[in-house]
């Protein structure tokens, strides 16, 4: 034990006594997703405000009064009132075709002529025609059509309503939801259930990915393994004390990761108070949270530090840890972007799959404690079985010295 | 009992297809230590003499339990390399080219975690690092960088780890290779020191003067075979001319008159 805690503290010593890797692990991970994500969220929001914000082009021929005076001053609800500039199409059809693709319109509206009584005298008269022009590959038309469409529509309601003998006819039946169906924290926690454990998982794999390689094929390239391995200190406690102390990075360069995440929330997501969306979760959340990160991080950890003492070299270990990386990229994003979390015993033990797919869970308040059991001891598991080939591997002088 | 024994050891390596090019050989595997042994005795320093690619490094690991012999045992004191490797770990010093310090500690840092590793006091941790350093002339460098320090310095911080946990038995491979006259000076004295006090050394040379000047008995090993083992005297008396350097050569020769053959 005492040889362990050794190693451990030199390990950790390694990293926090050479600011490249303080930066590396620590600050890097967590600094780059705030800027990255505050920064992707800042543009995603800009460019919402801009089309939102964007005063509509609209061009029309024979447009009802009833309508147009509907568009102007239209309220959009939060203070907002549709920014819309309105103009008689003069030109041809043709002309304003080119123009709307032009994007120098957004909007072009062609009733017919007689439109209104056309619809007045519905049983006589033709059916009236209403053409648009709009350019549905430019942002801004899209926005404007929509907009001006959604009044047309209603406009469009009203006067088939008021065509029936009773309006009551128009309905076919009436649709009552009932109340307190509805989980409130969990809806609010939909939105983070399929990033989160996704993110967590990759951050947890790449915080390993940085130093796991470096610790053991690093140390056999630079045949600083061998001096340790001339030691009495036996096999198995080189090999636990690199796999804890490595996991013990790699959490806090995830949880580097995770903190940034947290912080560029708001700005990512768009929401207005992001730090509410979070308060949802209880303490005992964040702690289910932590467990599964510590059991996840154990387990990728264990299966780097075998490559890696596998590997003759870092190149070579990086190289041997990338399909790897990717299987858990796809597991993350197909468990993130999936179904439900599913809740099934069997699940919880495949490893890293069962861990995101907890995570999901855990995010939207729908886990068992059985399954949270599942995933921490089937890691532990499974990380024994490394740590046993790790020393196995240890002690074979064809894997530690052979070059 | 102090006596390190190398009984009958045997060490192939496989050849990859690139080593098999290098080498000029077809065969698949080198036989690199072949049937040696010898006896080391306390209070004597036995000399490892031969060319390079002889076997000695790998007789050398073989004791140091860093690889196992594919047959014989080499018992270092009581304890057997293949069956109680970590009580012989315990015992004993190796120091060899191969074995590096990592360059991002300093001295004083990589002295107490070795230390430690092989389950000293922190008393007298401190005490006797503070006597080594001294002895080598580390002190004034024990909190820069081993990265910073030159080749000479890093071989006599490598000798004091070695030496952290004052083992009975001494394995030094080629340990004035590459150094200055000074630095190997240190080197030599202090193996002569550790003679004097009861220490059980082995050095692996290919120099022949390091051998005549240090070594009370001598083994000279060429193409993994012991050609040669007994006191330097008796091994000169073997010669023509009574020249261990005459010897050397002759069964040089020999060996690459049977490689032609």
């Amino acid at each position: 034990m005492r040889n362990i805690m050794t190693i451990i503290r030199k390990e950790i010593y390694r990293v926090v006594s050479d600011m490249r890797l303080v930066v590396m692990v620590f600050l890097l991970p967590g600094l780059s997703i705030f800027l990255m994500y505050t920064l992707m969220g800042n543009v995603m929001q800009d460019q919402v405000t801009a089309i939102q914000e964007h005063q509509i082009i609209l061009y029309e021929r024979n447009m009802p009064d009833s309508l147009k005076n509907q568009l102007i001053g239209l309220d959009l609800g939060d203070d907002r009132v549709l920014n819309i500039e309105i103009h008689e199409a003069k030109d041809a059809d043709t002309v304003l075709a080119d123009r709307v693709r032009e994007g120098d319109i957004d909007l072009v509206l062609l009733f017919d002529e007689n439109f209104e009584e056309a619809i007045l005298h519905y049983q006589s008269m033709a059916l009236p025609q209403l053409k648009v022009f709009y350019n549905y590959g430019r942002q801004q038309s899209n926005f404007s059509y929509n907009q001006v469409m959604s009044v047309v529509r209603a406009y469009e309601e009203s006067v088939r309503i008021s065509r029936l003998e009773d309006p009551e006819y128009y309905f076919v039946f009436h649709t009552a939801f009932a109340e307190n169906t509805v989980d409130e924290r969990q809806m609010a926690g939909q939105g983070l259930a399929m990033l989160m454990p996704m993110l967590i998982v990759i951050f947890l794999f790449a915080g390993a990915m940085s130093i796991g390689p470096d610790a053991i094929a690093g140390e056999k390239e630079r045949n600083t393994f061998a001096t340790l391995l001339i030691t009495p200190t036996k096999r198995s406690e080189i090999a636990l004390g690199k796999v804890i102390s490595l996991s013990l990075l790699s959490l806090a360069s995830a949880i580097s990761a995770f903190i940034g995440i947290i912080l560029s929330l708001p700005n990512l997501m768009m929401l207005e108070n992001g730090a509410g969306e979070l308060n949802i979760y209880r303490f005992s959340d964040y702690l289910s949270i932590l467990f599964v990160l510590m059991a996840t991080v154990l387990l990728i950890v264990g299966l780097i530090s075998v490559i890696s003492a596998y590997a003759k070299t870092i190149k070579e270990a990086s190289m041997l840890i990338m399909p790897f990386y990717f299987i858990t990229l796809i597991v993350g994003i197909v468990t993130s972007f999936g179904a439900e979390p599913n809740q099934a015993f069997l699940v919880h033990l495949i490893p890293i799959y069962g861990a995101v797919n907890l995570l999901s869970g855990i995010f939207v308040f729908d886990w068992s404690m059985l399954n949270l059991i599942t995933v921490g001891v089937s890691s532990v598991i499974y990380t024994a079985v490394f740590v046993y080939v790790l020393n196995w591997m240890f002690n074979n002088e064809k894997i530690m010295f052979q070059k | 009992m102090n006596t390190l024994q190398v009984e009958n050891i045997r060490k192939t390596f496989r050849l990859s297809k690139k080593q098999r090019k290098i080498e000029q050989t077809d065969l698949k595997k080198k036989v690199a230590v072949d049937d040696v042994s010898f006896t080391a005795n306390p209070g004597e320093i036995f000399g490892l003499l031969g060319p390079n690619g002889a076997g000695k490094t790998t007789a050398l690991r073989c004791i140091a339990t860093l690889i196992k012999p594919d047959q014989g045992d080499v018992y270092v004191g009581d304890y057997s390399v293949l069956k109680e490797s970590s009580e012989v770990r315990k015992n004993i010093a190796f120091l060899t080219n191969e074995l590096k310090l990592e360059d991002h500690f300093t001295p004083n840092y990589l002295y107490r975690y070795f230390s430690r590793l092989h389950g000293v006091d922190e008393t007298v941790i401190e005490e006797r690092k503070e006597r080594l350093f001294k002895r080598f002339g580390i002190d004034r460098f024990a909190e820069v960088k081993v990265a910073d320090l030159s080749t000479g310095m890093k071989q006599k911080i490598s000798l004091a780890i070695s030496l952290v946990h004052d083992p009975n038995f001494i394995v030094f491979d080629e340990p004035t290779n590459g150094l200055d006259v000074l630095t190997a000076k240190t080197v030599t004295d202090y193996l002569v020191e550790m003679r004097e006090q009861g220490k059980t050394v082995i050095l692996s040379t290919h120099i022949l003067s390091v051998v005549e000047k240090l070594c009370d008995r001598v083994g000279i090993i060429i193409d993994g075979k012991l050609k040669a083992y007994d006191t330097l005297e008796n091994v000169k008396k073997q010669s023509s001319d009574g020249e261990l350097e005459t010897l050397f050569f002759d069964f040089v020769k020999e060996s690459l008159g049977e490689d032609h053959a």
